[in-house]
């Protein structure tokens, strides 16, 4: 019966293709769904599921429990769906022990997810902070893929430490591809020479006009927020502030009512929101 | 001209009977110690017409305290949906009760408008557990005649009586019931059994007309949430306020569980074998996952948003880790945010918080408070 019936909380199956040791505690998972999966939306092609960067799966194990994870592949440019998962909880570290060929299971996807056209024609920065660079990923090759409608793109990206700097690959191919990328870690260590520090510290090395780019931040709440006011400090206007929020959830589909905040289901109505809705909907409220 | 219909007192337990036939009979009775509870009724004469108008909660009947979800045998590929499809009618709800069960239908059904799903904009989002049990309910509300002291639903337009909303709905008129039907679930169970019923007299409309008058003369508490709403939304009540509400409040989660409008939950997954009742060690389900019949289940049980852990994420950050913040939320939630989604408030004034509350920091005394002391 796996997703062909209606109920919602229906997971269906997926098998890992490969399961890669990441370092620092994150794992990373490339999956591929197996019909029978849940409908396909209209532009889903080729039987894969149709989902736009900065949405979330809830991820299952049988027995351990369901967590909200992002995506951080994208549609068009990987075949498989990718998640980096971090050991945090219990049913993460469960997820970790998963190899090779293991069956995982798979809700979603949820969320609003980002909307990249805020950004079209504009700068883009991209601003991380630790694993928040896995949902921005997605957005990230997205925006790659389309650059013709975009401006120049930016990465500012914050580490604990050298050895916590994720998707090393990518950012040597992004950088390649013109993006240009700034990494800073909190403590250095002997082989680092690059900028030490948070990220609010190096957007100086952003060369764009902040009051018409637009910003798309992840990280840890507190870094969010001071980014989030450090770059209004500098012009750029609320709506173009685009932060990715995350919060226990246990549904997915704002019923449950554990990602309550303010008068925001983030489940649903997020986890993407502009700064502008965060100040006007009470996101961080009551 | 409207079609209610009369039901002789002395019919009633024949009529339940056969409703029983066709479907499980569920009742308030009383239990062990002097209390109310609803349960499935067994004798006919067990069901308690002179409870409470609010003591015993239905809600668990269509939104069970723990909900089995999915049941799955580790070393088997699929999943079991334990969708719950049993046939019920809920003899004895009242107004207040079912105005709430119309409303969580509401919350449970609802698409979200905003930005939802960027991706798939047509997606539903309808619970189906909830809806199962609730499409295969069918519902007989009595109305109140005798409200409780703690009983504010006359203020919250959610009773005595109720106009719509209802499957059936009973006044009791002395020697009868005066009924109405608003459903068609509700026409069905009073037309099989027609020849039971009488058509209504004009007698019959003006009794239950006087009745109605005189229980809204009985209600001891007037409160007005509407104004308390608006001094909240002017900025009047200030976080010291909120701040003393959270002292007085010992997060046992007693007003969630009791609302009839409360609806979180949380989801957890169990282990258990076919011999043992006890539930095998989590990493042993693992390791020997494909032997033994371990089965996993996915259930979901009640939570309370005044519990600490209720919003912690995974690595332990608590976002709403102040007491005053889980307080708040909580009234502003059935204050400011439905009326905002729903248009009505999240509180049907059942008075239940009233009862239970051991701080007594339940919605009519705290609306109360804000109408006295904030000016």
């Amino acid at each position: 019966m796996t997703g062909s019936n209606n109920n919602i909380y229906m997971p269906f199956k997926a098998v890992i293709e490969e399961a890669i040791d990441m370092g620092c505690n994150v794992k990373f998972f490339k999956v591929i769904p197996i019909p029978p999966h849940p409908p396909l939306s209209k532009g889903g092609r080729g039987g894969f599921i149709d989902y736009i960067p900065g949405q979330f799966f809830m991820v299952s194990q049988w027995g351990a429990g369901e967590a909200p994870i992002s995506v951080t592949s994208t549609r068009g440019l990987q075949r498989h769906i990718e998640f980096a998962i971090k050991k945090v909880g219990a049913v993460t570290t469960v997820l970790h022990k998963l190899k090779k060929s293991d069956t995982i299971w798979l809700r979603g996807p949820y969320g609003n997810g980002f909307n990249a056209d805020a950004a079209k024609k504009r700068d883009v920065v991209f601003i991380a902070g630790g694993i928040g660079i896995v949902p921005l990923r997605s957005l990230i090759n997205f925006i790659q893929m389309h650059k013709k409608q975009y401006g120049k793109i930016f990465l500012l990206y914050g580490a604990k430490n050298p050895s916590e700097i994720l998707f090393k690959e990518d950012l040597k191919a992004w950088n390649k591809k013109g993006i240009e990328i700034t990494l800073t870690v909190d403590v250095k260590d002997e082989s680092w020479k690059g900028n030490t520090g948070v990220v609010t510290g190096h957007l100086d090395r952003v060369k764009t006009d902040f009051k018409n780019a637009c910003s798309y931040i992840c990280g840890p709440d507190i870094m969010i927020e001071k980014t989030m006011k450090e770059l209004t400090s500098r012009g750029m206007p609320d709506r173009q502030i685009i932060t990715t929020l995350e919060a226990r959830m246990k549904c997915g589909i704002g019923k449950c009512g554990q990602c309550y905040h303010g008068i925001e289901y983030i489940c649903t109505n997020g986890p993407v929101y502009t700064y502008e809705e965060i100040k006007k909907r009470r996101v961080y409220g009551p | 001209m409207k079609k209610d219909l009369i039901l002789n007192k002395n019919y009633l337990s024949y009529w339940l009977r056969q409703l029983r036939k066709e479907m499980q009979l569920i009742g308030p009775m009383r239990g062990f110690k002097g209390d109310f509870v609803f349960k499935s009724i067994g004798q006919i004469h067990e069901i308690s017409l002179d409870c409470p108008a609010s003591a015993p909660l239905p809600k668990e009947f269509v939104f069970p305290h723990v909900e089995e979800m999915f049941e799955k045998v580790f070393s088997e590929q699929e999943i079991k949906d334990l969708q719950n499809n049993d046939k019920r009618i809920i003899f004895g709800i009242r107004p207040c009760d079912m105005s709430a069960i119309n409303l969580i239908d509401r919350f449970y059904s609802s698409k979200f408008e905003s930005s939802y799903d960027l991706a798939h904009p047509n997606r539903k989002s309808e619970d189906s557990y909830y809806m199962a049990r609730r499409r295969n309910t069918v519902f007989i509300s009595i109305g109140c005649n005798n409200p409780d002291p703690t009983c504010f639903c006359n203020s919250v337009g959610t009773g005595p009586f109720l106009e719509s909303g209802f499957d059936v709905q009973l006044t009791d008129l002395g020697d009868r019931y005066f009924v109405q039907t608003g459903s068609k679930a509700g026409k069905t169970i009073t037309n099989s059994y027609r020849y039971l019923f009488e058509e209504a007299q004009r007698q019959d409309y003006d009794d239950q007309y006087e009745i109605m008058l005189s229980a809204l003369t009985k209600f001891e508490k007037r409160i007005n949430l509407e104004e308390t709403r608006q001094k909240i939304l002017a900025g009047k009540v200030r976080d010291s306020f909120w701040e003393w509400v959270s002292t007085r409040c010992f997060e046992c989660g007693g007003c969630v569980y009791e609302c009839p409008v409360c609806t979180c939950f949380n989801i957890v997954e169990r282990t258990e074998t076919d011999k043992s009742p006890r539930p095998p060690l989590r990493a042993m389900a693992f390791t020997k996952g494909g032997q033994g019949g371990i089965k996993g289940k996915r259930i979901r049980i009640w939570d309370t948003c005044f519990f600490k852990g209720f919003t912690r994420m995974a690595g332990g950050n608590i976002p709403a880790e102040k007491k005053v913040m889980r307080t708040k939320r909580w009234w502003f939630h059935k204050l400011l945010y439905y009326p905002e989604q729903f248009k009505r408030f999240g509180c049907v004034g059942c008075g239940r918080c009233t009862i239970t509350c051991p701080g007594r920091i339940d919605i009519a005394t705290i609306s109360q408070k804000i109408k006295v002391e904030i000016k």
